[in-house]
């Protein structure tokens, strides 16, 4: 990550979390935080149990953050955020901590349509998933699904293809929802199901060569250790230990967590944008 | 076709519908875009690209570190021996390892166990260059508390702390100077061996010192079975204590597991170091002073004085040969000493404090100043005594030469300051701490050993500041010898003898241990100048001294050419 988009990432973080940007400039920014950002970004646990305990108004931190090291080094009092700077890693902890769910309406730009008639809106659910591929080494990908809770009609891309429409948080006037005709749960299932038939579609030769290196280093150790009616007690536990240890390194799974999550309420559906197949 | 466990996560769910009953707590469209996006930074790509270089500030690894980290990662999976020669930098590449696991995920908790004079070292190289929130291990609590701990062996493997460290599962281990594992009966083998990890690193500039079981060893702590059972192993590879057989299916299985970069693969350019002597030649009453105490010590010893008070009195010596100041700190505890109780001050001391008052010139620092003039880079003068020190930086201050101290009682972060400091403004730096963590000085080019320590490797400490990976000039060395002193015949021994400074950087530890109980130099050097009668015995017994430690050297050649040849099949040049 390039030092301005680390800056740009920042800049878009402290105006989401309410934070007050005092000054910039293109290689350097200070800004006073807001509480939640304090306690996400600034490590001082004692200092907020203080301030609660004694019912103090709390004092938020004013950072100083430059994004070039040319820069840092001329000014001392800056701190430099970097990509693999630990304060922008809570920084991006703090986004997803914060970022999980939301519920959210199009907000259209046509015309409020005459009093008497509604105009209705269709329901989506959106999960951003990350699935974990991991055995010894370990790769990372993220699929943005969508699935429409009236049909079940599951699309790809959900978010790429939803992430230029405008939203608000409330239902606007002479709007309503179309009842949804599968509840949540049953969305998300249809979602896992999917999900399992992509992750067994992909290359799964990792996992072919994470079985036979666990296989070997097994047969290793079976090799080494003597038959079992021979071994002492501690040998015994060694054995067991590192047959742990060995599957516990190769063992090859993958998990699959939920980034976020969101309803969506549409006033068109997505359109789907075309991607190669194999990139889902 | 290949199946393989796939893990659903679904504790969100339960959340997300009780926001959906309350319709509260929903978050915003711009937050939710920031969450997607930072989970989408910390994506790892795939399974083998290094992430770890992305991730560092302001320090570059050199390219044989970062293909060793690659290799350990990708064809090692992370159990591997890093048996790099000195100063190819083995913690950095634990560190790039360390950090691509961490990065990945992979690694939540680790353990790293170094020597205990380590222990601070490792744990700053991890925190500055690496961002790693290493933490050293000093409390018992700490065990449970902290994820990522730096801690002693020797303090590891005893109780209470053992039982502590063996009840967890590391996802890494790592251990520094591994080679004191080389033997299965020791408590540090079992120990190590018994502790429960995932990775493991074994880092070790020498793998087989004494003979082929210890490279068995230390392969079979790391991955048992490896190497084939014990028997098997003797009958198969070994042909003598230090001598292998079938020796390119033994370095075939070795390299597997092991990686070893030498100097002599051209990885780094290491600069030239010049040595130059600077002879003082004392003022006529700085001399007086010095025969004054040398007679005083004589005296002292034929009068059977404590062993103690000896030493201190040719610690007066040399402190002499530095500068008054420092003499007459020393001369004044004596003193102390000596009159506790009494009226008058014996008339030998007397005489010291009355020679000490007279001493009006200081010879060596005039010539400091203007050695540093000549100079005009930036200048690391190296002393041993605090008063000295001061005696420099007041000296240099009245001649318009701006110079920062350096001491090792100084707070971190005023360390941190001074370097800063000598870096950005100040000329000249004057130090009286070599060793230990963290000055790393390769933007200045000249030393001055103002006066010299009596233990090696002290010496090679002070160079190592400056001569070392990422210096890009030749270093040179200025030593001040005071003619016709103790100091003249200790410059002699190290410079002359042993070309100290000129040995290869690691080379000097393998020596000295080699030479046994003469290795401890300082001793040897204290009782050649407590006994000698005359400069020329003096002399005569240096120059023994110097024998045995080119006779070490020559046995230590060999043993590393033994160790060459069987791990990676060269011949000795």
């Amino acid at each position: 990550m390039e030092p301005n988009q680390v800056k740009a990432f920042a800049e878009r973080y402290l105006n989401a979390y309410n934070c007050q940007i005092i000054k910039q400039t293109p290689h350097q920014l200070t800004a006073k935080l807001s509480i939640e950002a304090d306690q996400d970004l600034v490590h001082r646990p004692f200092y907020w149990m203080y301030v609660e305990k004694m019912g103090l108004p709390p004092q938020t931190i004013t950072v100083n953050w430059a994004f070039e090291p040319e820069i840092k080094q001329e000014n001392g009092e800056a701190e430099l955020l970097s990509y693999g700077s630990p304060r922008f890693y809570q920084m991006l902890q703090s986004a997803q901590k914060h970022g999980r769910y939301v519920r959210l309406y199009e907000d259209s730009t046509i015309p409020a349509r005459a009093r008497s008639s509604s105009k209705p809106y269709d329901p989506w659910l959106g999960i951003n998933y990350r699935v974990s591929f991991i055995c010894d080494m370990k790769k990372d990908e993220i699929l943005c699904l969508g699935i429409h809770l009236r049909s079940g009609e599951l699309v790809e891309n959900f978010y790429p293809q939803i992430r230029n429409r405008k939203w608000t948080s409330r239902l606007p006037a002479h709007r309503h929802i179309l009842p949804p005709l599968m509840t949540v749960p049953e969305a998300v299932g249809e979602l896992e199901y999917n999900l399992q038939g992509y992750i067994e579609q992909q290359d799964l030769s990792w996992v072919k060569n994470a079985k036979e290196q666990l296989n070997q280093e097994l047969q290793q150790l079976d090799a080494y250790y003597p038959e079992e009616w021979r071994m002492s007690d501690e040998l015994h536990t060694e054995k067991k230990q590192r047959v742990q240890e060995t599957i516990r390194q190769y063992h090859p799974k993958v998990e699959v967590e939920v980034v976020n999550a969101g309803l969506f309420y549409l006033d068109s559906p997505p359109i789907q944008l075309q991607y190669p197949s194999s990139t889902l | 076709m290949e199946t393989v466990p796939i893990r659903m996560d679904r504790r969100w769910l339960n959340d997300f519908q009780k926001h959906m009953e309350s319709d509260r707590g929903w978050t915003s469209w711009e937050r939710f875009e920031l969450a997607l996006e930072a989970a989408k930074t910390q994506m790892i790509p795939d399974f083998d690209t290094l992430q770890s270089l992305e991730h560092l500030q302001d320090f570059h690894p050199l390219p044989h570190q970062v293909e060793t980290a690659r290799r350990v990662l990708t064809e090692m999976r992370g159990r591997a021996i890093l048996a790099d020669e000195v100063g190819l930098g083995k913690t950095i590449e634990a560190g790039l390892i360390l950090k691509e696991y961490l990065i990945r995920g992979l690694v939540k908790n680790a353990l790293i166990l170094v020597p205990s004079s380590l222990v601070l070292q490792w744990t700053r190289e991890l925190n500055q260059k690496f961002q790693i929130p290493a933490v050293a291990q000093k409390k018992e609590w700490m065990w449970d508390k902290y994820n990522i701990l730096v801690a002693s062996i020797d303090t590891a493997k005893r109780d209470p702390h053992r039982s502590h460290v063996l009840k967890h599962h590391y996802d890494i281990l790592i251990v520094d100077e591994a080679h004191k594992l080389k033997n299965r009966r020791t408590k540090n083998y079992q120990f190590v061996n018994q502790i429960q990890k995932k990775y493991a690193l074994l880092l070790t500039a020498t793998p087989v010192q004494n003979e082929l079981a210890e490279l068995y060893n230390l392969v079979t702590l790391l991955k048992p079975g490896h190497l084939g059972q014990q028997q098997a192993f003797s009958t198969h590879f070994v042909a003598g204590k230090r001598k292998a057989k079938n020796e390119d299916q033994l370095r075939k299985e070795v390299h597997r597991v092991m990686i070893r970069n030498k100097r002599s693969d051209g990885h780094i350019h290491f600069t030239r170091r010049k040595v130059e002597t600077v002879p003082i030649i004392l003022s006529p009453a700085e001399r007086r002073l010095y025969e004054g105490v040398t007679q005083f010590i004589k005296e002292q010893y034929q009068k059977g004085g404590h062993m103690k008070s000896l030493l201190s009195l040719i610690t007066l010596q040399r402190e002499v040969c530095s500068s008054r100041d420092a003499a007459f700190l020393t001369l004044f505890k004596l003193l102390k000493k000596e009159v506790d109780g009494q009226e008058t001050l014996p008339p030998n001391v007397y005489h010291l404090v009355n020679l000490l008052r007279e001493t009006d010139r200081q010879s060596k620092v005039e010539k400091a100043i203007e050695l540093v003039r000549s100079i005009k880079g930036k200048t690391i003068i190296f002393t041993e005594y605090r008063a000295t020190q001061d005696l420099i930086l007041r000296n240099l201050q009245a001649n318009g030469i701006l110079a920062v101290p350096y001491r090792g009682g100084f707070a971190r972060n005023k360390k941190d300051w001074m370097m800063q400091l000598f870096r950005n403004r100040a000329q000249v730096m004057v130090a009286t701490e070599a060793g230990g963590e963290g000055i790393n000085l390769q933007f200045c080019h000249h030393i001055i050993n103002y006066d010299l320590p009596w233990n090696p490797m002290r010496v090679e400490q002070r160079i190592g500041r400056v001569h070392r990976l990422g210096q890009k000039e030749d270093v040179t060395i200025y030593n001040f010898a005071t003619q016709q002193t103790i100091e003249e015949h200790i410059l002699w021994l190290l410079h002359e003898k042993i070309n100290l400074f000129q040995t290869v950087i690691g080379d000097l530890e393998t020596i000295l241990s080699e030479m046994g109980s003469e290795g401890d130099m300082e001793k040897s050097l204290l009782k050649i100048m407590l006994e000698s009668e005359s400069d020329h015995e003096i002399r005569h017994r240096l120059n023994r001294i110097g024998e045995s430690f080119d006779e070490a050297r020559r046995e230590a050649k060999v043993k590393q050419d033994q160790m060459d040849v069987f791990i990676d099949g060269a011949q000795p040049s």
